[in-house]
């Protein structure tokens, strides 16, 4: 029941998606409509995976540092995005691809850092250590990126930062393709730590006990979870709100167990996205407002909700 | 030394000024503003006699700030490269000491000491070129820069010159200032008698993208869309009533505009960004491959260019056919 519930949700959310748009397409031609087929279409299919993505990584990420706080973006990973993003502006680099590249080397690079400090004083990824660091590699990274923008010219950096507070405009065929054949692999791997990670649910010694290896298994977790997020920033910025919700609510429907909670985040988080962005281009059209808003005004009247039901029972 | 009222300014405007034209904006501007954006009293020595030196100026700006000069300014600290490019066409280029790192217009400017890049002033690097008047775009850290001035002693006037009747009013504002008036009803008069006047339609519709992801275009509330409009051409988000504003790709090809206009900091003859581009190829501007491309400070910048940039954007439009 609660599946076909969220299944139903998840198709509806991605058909509102593909038929209602700022333009006018009639649901008869909406086969032939050019809008849909090179425009709506792969939007939808971008949002529903990088919505996906996102929850999916927040879902993992808080099993990891075991803290209910924690989003896909904690570690650092917008902060080192947004740095690369604005250097690869401020060094002219060309190319369509530039600046998405540009945010996931960026991302990497602060995900290198932050899993480096990490294993400081041994060679555990101490989640305290991790979260910390997360923080300052971010912080710095962000003091970097205002420097750079304070010292150089305005308008072009600012749009930079517009890009990367998250969008899906940039979605097309080709942005469909990449994020189809790189998802695939991180989201295996989480998958696979879904049971490893309900036993480290009950703390690193008792997992060491059960016969869990906990050090491989972290490790696995952070960087795969980190890379799905990193390619999220690259196909569509920083998108806010459905990492750090979505799997929470989705907790309060499936309970703590990793084995349907990850696929259960997955289509939760598509189906708020693919829905939030089929407001943010339609509510104030001819106009759009920025998806990451949209996330966090549908977003949290719905975790409350959940969160009233939860308490409640 | 009386000073007059504003009504009586306005009076002098309507009798004096750029004709009936001006006086209507002028009086729309006071009906909605409140009075804010006037330009308020010259001072008339109590003698009559009317020498630049023993004249007083006293002026309402943009913030609605009251500002009184004892003299025409004489030694002046632009922070906006518009502001400074009227002072070179109101003949006050001489007493420009201080610019920012943007004003590269006209080039005499660039001789001009550069105090900062005017974003956020450096207001001891303004006071240390020991300005008698400070301009300033309107803006939170410029008003809170303007107080701190008033504070050493300097005067500081925010200027509005977002658009073309902006600049008009400007001119005429920064005339006074500097005991310029004349050449300030005159710039005044050729931008007021440019918007009454666009050129005859060319048919072409087109969109002002401005930032590629996410999609940007230029609003009706902008200085570009007025240009476009003198240029004979109809922008087609002119309902956007922002000067700028984010905006669905299937939007833009909805509204199917005949030209794609980008602005671009350094002249090149490559196509934009948004050639290359697939998402775009919806845009069937994109996928001809017409595109309009303005380089440098000509279009971006309201000011006594005006005409200038209306004829080359006119120019370019029409090479690019409809």
């Amino acid at each position: 029941m609660k599946w076909l519930g969220l299944a139903l949700a998840a198709v509806v959310a991605f058909g509102l998606a593909v038929v209602l748009g700022p333009a006018h397409v009639p649901l008869s031609d909406l086969a032939t409509s050019d809008i849909v087929r090179s425009l709506r279409l792969p939007r939808a299919i971008l949002a529903f995976l990088v919505g996906g993505a996102l929850a999916l990584s927040g879902a993992s990420l808080q099993a990891l540092v075991r803290n209910p706080l924690a989003d896909p973006f904690l570690l650092g990973l917008s902060g080192g995005a947004g740095l690369g993003a604005v250097l690869a502006i401020a060094l002219h680099l060309a190319g369509p691809w530039a600046l998405p590249l540009a945010a996931f080397a960026g991302a990497l690079a602060a995900m290198a850092l932050v899993y480096r400090l990490g294993l400081v004083g041994g060679a555990e990824l101490d989640p305290r250590v991790l979260i910390l660091a997360g923080v300052v590699v971010g912080a710095f990274a962000s003091a970097v990126t205002t420097a750079i923008v304070s010292l150089s010219e305005a308008t072009e950096l600012r749009n930079a930062f517009l890009w990367l507070w998250g969008g899906l405009s940039g979605a097309s065929w080709d942005t469909v393709l990449v994020a189809c054949v790189y998802f695939p692999i991180p989201v295996a791997v989480l998958v696979a730590a879904a049971r490893p990670l309900d036993v480290l649910a009950l703390g690193e010694e008792p997992a060491r006990h059960l016969g869990t290896d906990v050090e491989p298994l972290k490790r696995r977790v952070y960087v795969a979870a980190s890379l799905l997020t990193a390619a999220a920033v690259a196909v569509s910025g920083v998108i806010g709100f459905v990492g750090l919700v979505v799997p929470h609510a989705m907790r309060a429907l499936w309970g703590h167990r990793h084995r349907p909670l990850f696929p259960a985040a997955f289509l939760g988080g598509g189906a708020l996205l693919a829905f939030s962005d089929t407001v943010a281009r339609t509510v104030v059209a001819p106009r759009e407002l920025p998806v990451g808003i949209v996330t966090a005004l549908v977003g949290v009247p719905v975790f409350a909700f959940l969160l009233r039901k939860w308490t409640a029972s | 030394m009386a000073l007059r009222t504003e009504a009586q300014t306005l009076a002098h405007l309507r009798s004096v000024g750029g004709g009936p034209f001006f006086a209507m904006r002028l009086w729309a501007h006071r009906t909605h503003l409140a009075g804010l954006l006037t330009l308020a009293a010259v001072a008339a020595c109590a003698r009559g006699e009317r020498t630049a030196a023993q004249r007083g100026v006293a002026i309402t700006d943009d913030a609605g700030r009251r500002v009184t000069l004892a003299a025409p300014a004489r030694r002046i600290v632009s922070l906006s490269p518009a502001i400074t490019e009227l002072l070179f066409a109101l003949g006050a280029g001489d007493r420009v000491v201080g610019r920012t790192t943007w004003c590269d217009y006209p080039p005499a400017a660039e001789a001009v000491p550069n105090v900062g890049d005017g974003l956020n002033p450096n207001v001891e690097a303004v006071a240390a070129r020991h300005p008698d008047l400070v301009v300033l775009y309107p803006s939170q850290v410029n008003e809170t820069a303007a107080r701190q001035l008033e504070r050493l002693g300097i005067a500081a006037v925010v200027v509005r010159q977002d658009r073309l009747q902006d600049v008009a009013r400007a001119a005429r504002l920064l005339g006074f200032l500097t005991g310029r008036e004349a050449a300030g009803d005159s710039i005044a008069g050729v931008i007021s008698r440019g918007m009454a006047a666009p050129a005859a339609p060319l048919g072409t519709r087109l969109a002002v993208v401005v930032w590629d992801n996410p999609p940007m275009v230029i609003g009706g509330g902008s200085y570009l869309d007025e240009l476009a409009t003198l240029a004979g051409a109809e922008n087609v988000f002119r309902d956007v009533r922002s000067a700028s504003a984010t905006v669905a790709l299937e939007t833009i090809a909805t509204r199917d505009p005949d030209v794609i206009v980008l602005l671009r900091d350094t002249a090149s003859s490559e196509p934009p960004r948004i050639a290359r581009r697939p998402e775009w190829q919806a845009i069937r501007a994109v996928r001809e491959r017409r595109f309009v491309q303005l380089t440098g400070s000509l279009f971006g910048r309201p000011g006594p260019r005006a005409a200038a940039a209306v004829a080359e954007v006119r120019r370019l439009l029409r090479e690019v056919g409809r």
